[in-house]
């Protein structure tokens, strides 16, 4: 019940806002800044597209980061080896990691919690090695670098705004996602499998259907990377990638939409600046984490959540006292 | 009075602006160089790190006594963790907002070539790669903008096959770690050999996960093949892993094997009296060879600074820090285009002599010591015998070879 | 490759392979316990497992290196582990078990990154490495082909480990109840029974197991920073294909995998490395809860 809140009206607003403020963003802040935002817009995009699983689907997508390397490889190798546009990449980077993840979700989905995770591990690494090992096509550990872009995407503040054009539309549609009969099924499916398997959903195929637009969306990310940075390397579909993406959407807040955005932007932002005063940044994130499992168990965003949950069961609590004054 | 007086202090700071602005132009020709030090600082790598920022620091503590255009060399590091994404993050961050005039590191080929493309090439910056070994940094991705003061794979390659020749082994194994490190030095010892011994056959290949924690198997298997010689084809970890299955299964000393940077004091240290006698390893840099002058007091500087003897790393990262002075003192200011005219055929001082910064392909030219581990009651473990000295020129891949694969790509 | 496999090498192969397997099972049986009995992925398992690889070599270094230092630093050096974990568990981690099992492997993680640089500071980025003692080094003649006396120890241990287990889980009082308690643990405390000190007791023994796990491979390994990566993922995945929670899976699951790797080397050497994954897929594609029963 307190899982089910998307998106109130008044963080629309805020929305708006915070899309206002990022348009206007390469107009003051120095490059650096642009291109860091820029970073964690793609980071963005793949913890949103996880958390339709995790947070939404309760689905144990361990290994997210296979598809996003998928839709990079794709998109990336297509520009570096092959004389077509980079469009035809740019398309079928999400494509081909939308189709990795239906055959994968095919094996998956019919496994429970850990053991589906375990498995997806399992099957995501096969990839990994795949990139790792076919050495003429993917350069192995290496990767490929210098992948060129087209002229209309050279300038760091026009990657800038394409990353922003398509990150915003990707998440308006994850959030048509949330906001659809489907996303109210997969909550529900989350919440009571058997219960929604009784009243005749069928489950697999409600989540292997998220499956397919999660692994979709993070193939995006993986094609925004590859326009960001111009390189692909096997770490991209590596595991601890994986894990990354899985704590961003439990740092932010799982149960909330805008949460993964947030714990994304915090994660690189730690990587970054605190990297940058000591080498031991990754202890300083682990105490974060433990500061918020303690204090703030819904994740970041989880707060509002829990004040406005909280006035409202008040509230509630208050008008049945009125009620049963009245009826006194 | 009191408004007389406010009008002074006004026209004073007037002055004092106009003063600035015309000592301000004097002042920047005087300012420091800012070196950007992107590396790995964590994980099992991190040795190899740490030991080229000492020796950095050495190379710079000294040169900063005597000052370079006026200014100092300073520098600042940042911890790629051995992640590409990390790296180029950080060397942005680096360029873009610390702007610093010169980047170098890392011990990551991948890094060390994202960084090249992405940063050093699109945002015109000098960048020095001073551990990773893929002889494609300053080979067919080589490009203006980029230099390696490591010895690449195809150098070990081609200074274990000159080696090699000399020899009576025909029948050759090759194992190593299966990534792209040891597909490229093997690639290059085989292609340098054959050339030069048209007979060696290679009996078979054996690749194993970088860092497999047990080796004993492979070993075993290759055993019982009889080779003459196995090139082993690993770094890092492995390395260790290696000379310790080679110890367990007993081969030392009956089937000869080679491992380059086998002779490394920091793979070698920690197994102290239990390190295999009579492995092949090659490097560019041994603490305790040559014995110059110049070696020793650097060991001995080093030693008193640090408290361990240089590596390799350290001595590759003292190189670059006197490259980097030389340059900008040849290139008589602060610019990155001069900067790049003058380290190209720049010679500078060593521990081992004189190292060129070949303008051809912005390689550092190294010589290479073949050596043969033997225990040393001396130094409380194995050390690097019978070492011979191969030049520069005789390991390096010629320009036209380097020209000819920049073609292609 | 194939023309040199014989008989023998092939025994001497599988040997390897399991012993190999010991040491994987020593660590995941660790990791399946903590799974079973408190429902936590610990992801600060592998860390644990570095932490006992460093700490017996300083153990057995300050001992003077001889053979009585090595087994000095197999007792101590789990003991050292266990208590840190005791220390993790009683400030913090008891106050967690009520939570959903994503934050818990949340506070693993973070555990873990802070147990790493912990690490780091501590010990530094050298490598370092431990010397068996005399009698368990070099090598004997098995079936005419070398095979390291070190394995043969481990091949020695873990059985003995495995028994240990089986003895503590179905002949002491302690071990019942954290049985029961994996089962059923409302049923456990509605007993009476304080389940929190079974929690804290399990966790602790399983970590003392990553420690064991760490202080046994450190004389055949570098002993450095990232050595808990590379062991973490494997023992999750083989705790998943022998059943979450069960110690024969465990077993199970690490004898398929040292085997699958050390034979996979002979039959098909340049994707050794798929094999392990290539048998969970397996594995779990047949039996989607893995091999043995599982309390999940």
């Amino acid at each position: 019940m307190t899982r089910s809140l998307i998106l109130s009206r008044s963080s629309f607003g805020w929305s708006a806002a915070l899309l206002l403020v990022l348009l206007l963003v390469p107009a003051w802040a120095g490059r650096f800044t642009i291109y860091i935002l820029a970073f964690v817009f793609v980071m963005a995009l793949l913890a949103m597209s996880l958390n339709l699983l995790v947070g939404h689907g309760g689905i144990y997508q361990f290994h997210h980061a296979a598809f996003y390397g998928v839709g990079a490889y794709t998109a990336g190798l297509i520009a570096a080896k092959t004389a077509w546009p980079v469009w035809v990449g740019f398309c079928a980077g999400p494509l081909m990691a939308a189709a990795a993840g239906w055959v994968i979700g095919l094996f998956c989905v019919r496994l429970n919690k850990l053991y589906f995770g375990m498995l997806q591990i399992s099957l995501g690494s096969l990839i990994w090695i795949i990139a790792l090992r076919w050495y003429s096509l993917t350069a192995g550990d290496d990767g490929i670098h210098g992948i060129r872009m087209p002229e209309l995407l050279s300038g760091s503040v026009t990657i800038y705004y394409f990353l922003l054009a398509v990150v915003t539309v990707c998440l308006l549609s994850l959030y048509l996602v949330y906001k659809s009969p489907f996303g109210v099924t997969l909550r529900a499916i989350r919440d009571n499998p058997q219960r929604c398997e009784a009243v005749g959903i069928n489950v697999r195929r409600h989540q292997l259907l998220a499956i397919i637009i999660a692994t979709f969306f993070a193939g995006v990310a993986g094609v925004l990377f590859v326009v960001l940075e111009g390189s692909i390397f096997p770490d991209m579909l590596f595991w601890v990638l994986s894990l990354e993406i899985l704590i961003m959407c439990l740092l932010g807040g799982w149960f909330t939409f805008f949460g993964p955005v947030v714990g994304a932007a915090i994660m690189v932002t730690l990587r970054t600046f605190v990297g940058s005063v000591t080498e031991y940044w990754t202890m300083v994130l682990g105490i974060v984490l433990i500061l918020l499992i303690f204090f703030l168990p819904e994740g970041i965003m989880g707060i509002n959540f829990r004040n406005w949950s909280r006035r409202r069961s008040r509230r509630a609590a208050a008008r049945a006292a009125e009620d049963t004054d009245a009826a006194g | 009075m009191k408004k007389e007086r406010f009008f002074s202090v006004g026209q004073l700071l007037m002055w004092a602006g106009c003063l600035l602005a015309v000592v301000m132009p004097a002042a920047a020709e005087a300012r420091d160089i800012k070196v950007g030090i992107v590396d790995t600082y964590s994980g099992p790598a991190a040795v190899f790190g740490n030991d080229a920022l000492n020796g950095f620091k050495l190379a710079v503590n000294e040169i900063n006594k005597q000052g370079v255009l006026g200014g100092k060399i300073v520098f600042t590091t940042r911890d790629e963790q051995f992640k590409v994404d990390i790296g180029l993050n950080v060397a942005k961050e680096l360029v873009l907002k610390e702007n610093v005039d010169v980047l170098v590191g890392t011990i990551n080929s991948g890094a060390s070539m994202a960084i090249s493309e992405a940063v050093a090439k699109k945002e015109k910056i000098p960048f020095i790669v001073w551990t990773a070994k893929s002889e494609n940094i300053t080979g067919k991705a080589g490009h203006r903008y980029v230099f390696s003061t490591a010895e690449n794979t195809a150098m070990a390659g081609k200074s274990a096959a000159v080696a090699f020749a000399k020899k009576p082994f025909k029948k050759f194994w090759i194992a190593g770690d299966d990534y792209e490190y040891g597909h490229a030095i093997a690639d290059a010892i085989w292609r340098n050999l054959k050339k030069i011994k048209p007979e060696v056959e290679a009996i078979g290949r054996t690749w194993w996960k970088p860092g497999e924690p047990d080796l004993i198997p492979y070993l075993t298997a290759i055993q019982a093949a009889k080779p003459d010689c196995i090139i082993f084809a690993t770094g890092g970890v492995s390395m260790a892993n290696v000379l310790k299955a080679i110890k367990t299964t007993g081969m030392e000393n009956k089937i000869p094997a080679w491992i380059h940077t086998a002779t490394d004091h920091s793979v070698l240290k920690p197994l102290g009296m239990n390190a295999p006698e009579g492995v092949m390893g090659t490097i560019q840099y041994h603490y305790y060879y040559p014995e110059t002058p110049a070696n020793k007091k650097f060991v001995a500087d080093f030693q008193a600074a640090y408290g361990n003897p240089p590596g390799f790393p350290a001595f590759n990262a003292y190189t670059t820090a006197q490259l980097i002075a030389g340059a900008y003192r040849k290139a008589g200011k602060i610019d990155k285009e001069k900067f790049i005219d003058a380290m190209e055929g720049l010679k500078v001082d060593t521990p081992v002599g004189k190292v060129e910064m070949r303008a051809c392909d912005h390689q550092a030219v190294y010589p290479m010591f073949l050596g043969t581990t033997k225990i040393s009651q001396e130094f409380g473990g194995a050390i690097a015998a019978d070492i011979i000295t191969l030049q520069g020129d005789e390991v390096m891949p010629t320009c036209e070879e380097i020209a000819e694969a920049r073609k292609q790509k | 490759m194939e023309s040199y496999v014989t008989v023998s090498g092939l025994i001497s192969q599988f040997l390897v392979g399991l012993s190999r397997a010991m040491i994987l099972f020593i660590v995941s049986s660790g990791l399946s316990f903590i799974l079973g009995v408190l429902r936590v992925p610990n992801v600060a398992h592998g860390s644990l497992y570095m932490i006992g690889a460093f700490v017996a070599h300083t153990l057995a270094m300050a001992a003077g290196g001889g053979a009585a230092g090595f087994w000095l630093a197999l007792v101590l050096a789990p003991t050292a582990v266990a208590l840190i974990s005791l220390a993790a568990e009683r400030l913090l981690f008891c106050h967690l078990y009520e939570r959903e099992h994503l934050m818990l492997l949340l506070f693993t993680f973070a555990l873990a990154l802070i147990l790493g640089d912990l690490t780091k500071i501590t010990w530094g980025a050298d490598y370092r490495s431990l010397v068996a003692p005399p009698f368990l080094q070099g090598s004997v003649m098995v079936l005419g082909t070398p095979f390291p006396r070190y394995n043969l120890f481990l091949l020695a241990v873990g059985p003995v480990v495995a028994l240990g287990l089986w003895l503590f889980s179905n002949k002491t009082k302690v071990g019942k109840i954290a049985r029961a308690a994996a089962v059923d643990r409302e049923m456990v405390g509605a007993i009476g029974i304080n389940v929190g000190r079974v929690f804290a007791f399990a966790f602790v023994l399983g970590c003392f197991l990553a420690g064991l796990g760490g202080a046994l491979v450190s004389p055949t390994v570098s002993i450095t920073l990232g050595m808990d990566h590379t062991i973490i993922i494997e023992a999750f995945l083989i705790v998943t294909i022998g059943g979450l929670g069960n110690m024969w899976g465990a077993l199970a699951g690490s004898l398929i995998f040292g085997v699958s790797q050390s034979m996979g080397i002979l039959l098909w050497p340049q994707f050794a490395i798929v094999f392990p994954y290539l048998a969970v897929v397996i594995i779990l594609t047949l039996k989607p809860t893995g091999l043995l029963k599982s309390v999940w």
